[in-house]
């Protein structure tokens, strides 16, 4: 039978209001990998900061090899021998590879270090020599050098976030025969944490699904589950609320054509010859795991992104070349992802950031009158009930719901050709969400163009006339509406297509 | 156990930075009669005097505004550069870039008619403070530079490069001795309105109007707060947030450089290394105190002007001039602090929230 080298029981952890994990059992066999696997904010990262140490559960109780760990923390978890790779590299960019791989105290290499140094090199196929600096190594080397490092410093329960987010799919692959060798050779015991269902078949032996800070599955075999079990585990049962979909379709208002868009931080393509369309009076939903493309899509149709190749093309005119407020003369919004940091800059007071979409425009100006500001707001106080006690108060009082409609009214209050929505709804609580999205179907009936990008599956088939499904930077499916259904699209949207 | 949570009130009263002034202002007094009270003085006799001597007559009015006049440009530049949230601490550097060009110009160039010449020489001013904040602003914008730093580092350049012209190239030979350039003629001296009160004032006035216009109802100074807020969100509305900046510092510099040409032309009539007494350190209190409120900075930079002609006329009672310095710094003192509580609140939460 399996040794269980760690076990976490009724782990509970909240974060203000919000409960990121409800009572979750955990556990790790020796010298297997373990996938875990669940949507954005399921609780996949708050679990593995509880393992290694750096968040507090507020219940529940942690077992390393039986024994009962009064109170992790990071340098504990270290000692224990639990390591994480984050998202985020953690190396010193003009460090060697030899001084990062033994900075750490633990660090077990130190007197026979190129012998070890080769042994791995061998298993992880490096090419690079020791001496060799961080900012010289491509992505792919990075993360074998931050996987490393764990060894290096004795880790022998390895959690790795999301490691193949950066990889190329020959790296991806590569990473596999690696992990494979270090728990059968060396007896590692690794946690795999993706949404990627490819992924977590080939890698691993033992899946555990999150759903909502809920664990719905744990321990299952990875030979014995089909994808579409882990997809309904994952996604859960969604009911689909409906709108009336009688809407008229028009002329082709948005057309984009053959996109290549390459991100300078990775190496893997952002973006790969995306081409759609978007009707007058038609809702294009856009659906995709975070990070596959969406932000920078849209931030190339909004035109804050220039650097790219292919045409966007508004009502048949070609306005590849040209910038936001040329794109926003045309009648374009965009309701970027982000709400406060980008849609409103934070520090700034309610007035101000409710003229940012045509602050320009001679109906605010020539100069800014304070008067025209304010009756601008207050009007769109009144059309979209925000509720903004104080116009000079900053705009980060203001509930999440108020920010968004503030947002949305200002972007959709000069009746748009072209609306560009990425995730209108996050973080909303229903009345809110029943508020935005009467306010996108309005404008699908006034003939408007709406492109909207979502993780929410719920959203995407109750607004959608069409939805086309993103993976790494690519469109891996198309459906109609009435064609569609939740299993395939989110099967796509895990990369699985049949 | 419980924790102590600070946040943001959401609705700060309008006056409240003036409420938080007086604030630091009262507590400016009390600290500097305590200081009278162990030195022996009468803390009421010396202010009294103080007063007296710096707004009782329109000739000590007349002095105090003078005074005022370089702190309220330099603050007002200050304060265009921090609607982008940068700060400059180098107008003391700019102050003697603007004297230094104004006295280029000068010696450069002769022009026949007066008032043009005036002008155009604190137009050299204006462009000399600029040039002096050009390198941090470029380094700002192009590398991310800390503009703190530069600045800083920049009025200690520009104070050794004040040394080496007044002990070099320009040195008055009639000195005798005394470090400082030759005097500018009568002719380009600003005049005055009425007592000794210098034109350089008017200037003043119309930069504050100015400011304030530029910050408050300017699409540009629309554009520097939202770049201000956050920069992502400029990109997403079109603004070229690094140009704004930019502009904003050379518009900044260039005010206090302004500064150092009317202090030359009214009150030096010569560069020297006392062309600015601190200046342009004072000016950065008084623009923090007033929160980069334009009105503000001319109000309070017109009272630090009588306070700073009050603490030299009171040396004649053997009391230190640096009275004056004591009470601008704990003012500054408690209007920051009074000002954090006007615009936070602190809330006690239990830990198992």
């Amino acid at each position: 039978m399996n040794q269980i080298i760690l076990e976490a029981k009724n782990i509970s952890k909240s974060f203000g209001k919000t409960q990121a994990l409800k009572n979750v059992d955990f556990y790790l066999n020796k010298a297997q990998i373990h996938g875990l696997l669940g949507e954005n904010g399921a609780g996949k990262s708050s679990l593995m900061n509880i393992l290694s140490g750096i968040y507090q559960p507020e219940t529940g109780s942690i077992y390393i090899e039986g024994k009962k760990i009064k109170k992790l923390n990071p340098d504990l978890a270290a000692r224990f021998g639990i390591g994480m790779v984050h998202q985020e590299f953690r190396l010193i960019n003009n460090f060697s590879i030899k001084d990062n791989l033994t900075l750490s105290r633990s660090n077990i290499y130190k007197d026979n270090f190129e012998e070890a140094f080769e042994k791995y090199s061998d298993i992880f196929s490096l090419s690079a020599e020791s001496k060799t600096l961080i900012n010289e190594l491509s992505v792919g080397e990075k993360q074998k050098i931050e996987i490393m490092k764990l060894i290096f410093n004795n880790n022998n329960i390895m959690l790795l976030d999301e490691p193949t987010a950066v990889l190329t799919p020959q790296e991806t692959n590569q990473l596999k025969i690696s992990l494979k060798k270090l728990s059968s050779e060396d007896n590692k015991t690794i946690v795999l944490i993706t949404h990627k269902l490819k992924e977590i078949q080939e890698f691993t032996e033992s899946i555990f699904v999150l759903k909502d800070g809920v664990m719905v599955a744990k321990d299952l075999k990875t030979q014995s589950v089909t994808k579409n079990d882990l997809i309904t585990l994952m996604m859960g049962e969604i009911k689909i609320s409906k709108v009336r979909k009688d809407n008229l379709k028009g002329n082709n208002k948005l057309e984009v054509k053959n996109i290549f868009f390459e991100n300078n931080h990775s190496n893997v393509p952002t973006l790969e010859n995306i081409s759609l369309t978007v009707q007058s009076g038609e809702v294009l939903g856009i659906a995709g795991v975070s990070g596959n493309g969406q932000v920078e899509l849209a931030n190339i149709i909004s035109g804050i992104e220039r650097e790219y190749k292919g045409k966007v093309i508004v009502n048949g005119k070609n306005i590849s070349n040209q910038g936001v407020r040329a794109r926003k003369n045309l009648n374009l919004s965009y309701i970027p992802e982000n709400r406060l940091g980008v849609g409103l800059a934070p520090g700034v007071s309610i007035i101000d950031n409710s003229a940012v979409k045509d602050y320009f425009k001679s109906r605010l100006g020539p100069h800014l009158s304070s008067n025209k500001m304010l009756d601008y707001l207050n009007l769109l106080i009144k059309q979209f009930s925000i509720k903004a006690p104080d116009p000079k108060a900053e705009v980060s009082t203001l509930s999440g719901g108020n920010m968004q409609k503030l947002l949305m009214g200002r972007e959709l209050i000069s009746n748009p050709e072209v609306i560009i929505a990425a995730q209108p709804t996050r973080g909303l609580d229903v009345s809110a969400v029943e508020a935005l999205h009467e306010l996108i179907i309005k404008q699908r009936d006034n003939g408007a163009a709406v492109m909207l990008v979502s993780e929410d599956l719920d959203e995407l088939f109750k607004l959608s006339d069409r939805i086309i499904v993103l993976y790494e930077g690519q469109i891996v499916r198309e459906f109609k509406i009435d064609e569609a259904d939740i299993e395939s699209v989110g099967l796509a949207m895990a990369g699985s297509i049949e | 156990m419980n924790k102590y949570l600070i946040s943001k009130k959401i609705v700060t009263n309008d006056l409240s930075t003036f409420y938080s002034f007086l604030i630091g202002l009262s507590v400016g007094i009390t600290i500097g009669s305590i200081i009278l009270l162990v030195q022996g003085q009468n803390p009421i006799e010396v202010f009294s005097l103080m007063l007296r001597l710096s707004v009782g007559s329109i000739k000590s009015i007349s002095s105090s505004l003078n005074k005022a006049t370089p702190l309220i440009l330099a603050g007002l530049g200050i304060s265009i550069i921090n609607s982008v949230k940068l700060w400059n601490i180098g107008a003391e550097g700019q102050i003697f870039m603007g004297g230094i060009a104004l006295n280029f110009m000068y010696i450069s160039f002769e022009i026949s008619n007066s008032k043009l010449s005036i002008i155009l020489l604190l137009l050299s001013a204006f462009i000399g403070g600029s040039i002096c904040i050009l390198l941090p602003a470029a380094a700002k914008v192009l590398f991310g530079v800390n503009e703190i730093i530069t600045t800083l580092l920049f009025n200690y350049i520009i104070i050794g490069f004040t040394v080496y012209l007044v002990n070099g190239p320009w040195k008055d030979p009639n000195s005798l001795n005394f470090p400082a350039a030759t005097y500018v003629g009568k002719e380009v001296y600003l005049p005055t309105v009425f007592g000794r009160l210098s034109y350089g004032f008017i200037i003043c006035i119309l930069c504050t109007a100015g400011v304030y216009y530029l910050k408050e109802k300017s699409v540009f100074g629309y554009e520097l707060r939202i770049s201000g807020g956050s920069a992502l969100t400029a990109i997403y509305a079109g603004i070229n947030a690094k140009q704004k900046a930019f502009i904003a510092m050379l518009i900044g510099g260039g005010l206090a450089g302004l500064a150092g040409g009317v202090e030359l032309l009214s009150q030096t009539h010569r560069v020297s290394t006392g062309l600015s007494q601190g200046f342009g350190y004072t000016a950065i209190i008084v623009a923090a105190i007033t929160g980069m409120r334009p009105l503000g900075i001319f109000l309070v930079g017109s009272l630090f002007g009588a306070l700073t002609i009050g603490g030299t006329v009171i040396q004649t009672m053997g009391v230190s001039s640096y009275i004056a310095d004591v009470i601008q710094a704990t003012t500054l003192f408690g209007a920051l602090i009074s000002q954090f509580f006007f615009t936070y609140k602190i809330m006690k939460v239990s830990e198992d929230v």
